[in-house]
């Protein structure tokens, strides 16, 4: 508490001319401020060395059916204290245009760009205007999320073209790559510029897979938006369901059964085994390390079993809901589970062996696609890759959410920034994610697994929830509407925040080493595109 | 090296280590399975992702892992249309993938088999209806073979993969 107190006594005294409101959640502080002095005040919250805060999200919401304005949110997280900051603006009347804060804060450069897409808001000084999430054949004046906007809208095509930015020069050549790749991939395009071998430069054209999610959960009441949560990105289903489960049941003022949190917890870090088994062997199998590759595969697969066993889900679907999960595991389940982790882990740490005695294959892996600290904080990079960069934020510590309060979390941290450092972020996590299922079993209290939602929520109400997903933070603000349904809900993935880091991860390294960088990132395309 | 052959040695083999799926939900047709009577006993698949969750990609990977190893049947992975004989797609169609989508089936030579993988590929899914979404894959290219679920599992996808191939992999 103390905390927030200090951060908000040293903004009102800096700006006096804020005004504070009652904190949306626990550990986190709320101000409204006029539009004119948003680069100032965001620059001050980013660079004040008692602050140091990170941007986290970026959104807006169309309020024009209520109050004629559209709202403007912006989500700080400070460094030492990881207490959340939120300034809020409104755009009155016919008022479209916005102070745009990237020339301070980097981070805010993609965010920005969707809401102009999405919303039709400018942010002015933005350095690149270019069109992000509408493809070039997209309509003038399109902009989905507005409320005057039908969710069933079938749009027209137009002509257009994207414009890349180019490197001319003798010797340099342009190789475009995507948006269907060579393998099993989702769709995104890359466009690298190259001399000789180095790449100068890789730009990312993506949001192929953009599928109108965020219109579609306003379609959709409280309860039943789960189902749209989980298939935000598939190899996340836990994470996003869990994520958005938390906000509604925030905004419902609802108790989650403690065991219902313990379990919440083991379907999490179940979700996180089978994901980093498998992207260990798919890292592997790019460095042409074919067994590697097949032992990894074979682990994975045997957690997906044991997932299907468990829930009839593979991916874990549909077991979390509003209020706690649908199914509960007995003690016993519990125990043959512990079982045949133990038997994994040990598996798994010959497989490891195995494959840091092969120095080719380090050698390959080391000082490949380095993303350095600064970088890593200049983008805001989150989860495995911040990790990996010597950031050191995990959500499960630091916010804990689910059962983690009484579940402490060993956070792995490397600061070297390549390839290597993120494959052991993943070993780590593997080790330290069977310990914590252990710690479940043994501390799981008995008792229901779901509480009732009684109540709907006052229109207009919102509230914001995150979770520490195998990927990184996933975020959700969502804010009820009329009879429980939804009025907005913005989803962040951390894909959406990784994604333009990669760009500058791969500077200097060869085009035939971009396949191994992108999986040792990993992104999720579909959570990106939403 | 030792702990190389060691290893292998212990862990045995683990293909078909899974368990059988029934018969496909939706069975092959007639006319799907004449086409595939031309590709013999081998089959090689390109997929497209044209706006899934990415559950599909996923199971569509495993069936390369050592328990499935669908290479035993004959069925890969080519990394290119103009070498397939058959697409699978994956996803509703999005509007950013509509064009993508039409490329690549008219780059894959004739004849060919499109094979909807997934319920976002056979009806949209929850997807149905949105601005961003022009329908499902057969509003756009003739679909040979549907395999519906949320996503399939792996030994779904097997199973209709073979009685295309008009053959018995469950053994």
């Amino acid at each position: 508490m103390s905390e927030a107190i200090f951060c908000d006594d040293l903004l009102t005294a800096a700006f006096p001319g804020i005004l504070k409101h009652d904190p949306i959640c626990a550990k986190s502080s709320h101000f409204t401020v006029p539009k004119d002095r948003l680069p100032a005040i965001s620059h001050y919250i980013h660079t004040q060395p008692s602050l140091r805060g990170r941007l986290t999200l970026l959104w807006a919401c169309d309020d024009r059916p209520v109050r004629d304005s559209y709202g403007l949110y912006y989500l700080f997280t400070l460094e030492a204290s990881h207490h959340w900051v939120v300034l809020s603006t409104e755009l009155a009347g016919h008022d479209r245009l916005f102070p745009s804060i990237t020339p301070h804060i980097h981070a805010a450069q993609w965010y920005e760009r969707e809401i102009r897409d999405m919303f039709g808001l400018i942010p002015q000084g933005h350095p690149d205007l270019r069109r992000l999430v509408r493809h070039e054949h997209w309509p003038k004046g399109t902009h989905p999320l507005q409320k005057d906007f039908s969710w069933n809208n079938v749009l027209e095509r137009q002509q257009g073209e994207y414009r890349f930015h180019h490197i001319e020069g003798e010797g340099v050549f342009e190789v475009p790559v995507g948006p269907i790749h060579a393998g099993i991939i989702e769709s995104g395009h890359f466009r690298f510029s190259v001399a000789g071998e180095p790449i100068m430069q890789l730009e990312l054209r993506h949001f192929w897979k953009h599928r109108g999610v965020e219109k579609l959960f306003e379609q959709l009441t409280l309860t039943d938006a789960v189902l749209l949560a989980e298939r935000v990105s598939g190899d996340t289903t836990v994470g996003h369901a869990l994520a958005y489960c938390q906000a509604v049941e925030a905004l419902l003022h609802l108790e989650v059964p403690r065991r219902a949190n313990y379990l919440r917890s083991l379907f999490l870090e179940l979700e996180r085994l089978y994901n980093h088994l498998g992207d260990i062997g798919a890292m592997c199998n790019d460095t042409a390390y074919a067994l590697a590759h097949a032992h990894c595969g074979r682990l994975k697969e045997r957690i997906m079993q044991l997932n299907d066993r468990l829930t009839g889900s593979r991916f874990l679907r549909g077991v979390i809901e509003v209020g706690g999960v649908t199914q509960d595991i007995e003690s016993r389940r519990l125990v043959e589970i512990v079982e045949e982790l133990s038997h994994i882990q040990s598996d798994f740490s010959e497989v490891g062996a195995i494959i840091f005695a092969n120095a080719s294959l380090t050698d390959r892996l080391e000082t490949t696609g380095v993303l350095n600290e600064r970088t890593a904080w200049d983008h805001a990079v989150i989860g495995i890759v911040g990790r990996a960069s010597g950031r050191d934020c995990d959500l499960r510590r630091d916010r804990p959410f689910a059962a983690y309060d009484e579940l402490p979390v060993n956070v792995a941290l490397y600061r070297y920034g390549d390839a290597r450092a993120r494959l052991r972020v993943r070993g780590d996590e593997i080790h330290e994610s069977i310990r914590l299922i252990r710690e479940v079993r043994d501390k799981i209290p008995n008792g229901p697994i779901a509480s009732q939602p009684r109540s709907l929520p006052k229109p207009g109400a919102w509230t914001l929830a995150a979770v520490e997903g195998w990927r990184g933070e996933i975020l959700y603000m969502v804010m009820a509407g009329e009879d429980g349904r939804i009025h907005r809900c913005k989803v962040r993935d951390p894909s959406f925040v990784n994604w333009p880091a990669i760009q500058w991860a791969v500077l200097g390294n060869i085009i035939p080493d971009f396949p191994l960088i992108n999986k040792s990132f990993n992104l999720s395309y579909a959570g990106n595109d939403l | 090296m030792f702990r190389i052959i060691k290893k292998s040695l212990r862990i045995g083999v683990v293909t078909g280590r899974y368990q059988k799926a029934n018969k496909p939900e939706l069975p092959v047709t007639p006319e799907a399975q004449d086409r595939a009577r031309l590709f013999k006993r081998s089959l090689a698949i390109r997929e497209v992702d044209t706006g899934s969750c990415n559950a599909c990609e996923m199971e569509m990977n495993a069936l390369l892992n050592p328990v499935y190893d669908a290479d035993r049947f004959g069925i890969h992975i080519a990394a290119s249309p103009r070498h397939a004989d058959a697409l699978v797609v994956t996803g509703p169609v999005t509007v950013n993938m509509e064009r993508a989508l039409k490329d690549v089936h008219k780059q894959t030579s004739d004849p060919k088999i499109v094979i909807a993988l997934g319920d976002c590929a056979i009806n949209c899914g929850m997807f149905k209806g949105s601005y961003a979404v022009t329908g499902p894959v057969e509003r756009h290219i003739p679909v040979d073979v549907r395999i519906p679920g949320c996503p399939p599992r792996p030994a779904e996808i097997l199973a209709v993969l073979s009685e295309l191939q008009g053959k018995d992999n469950t053994a």
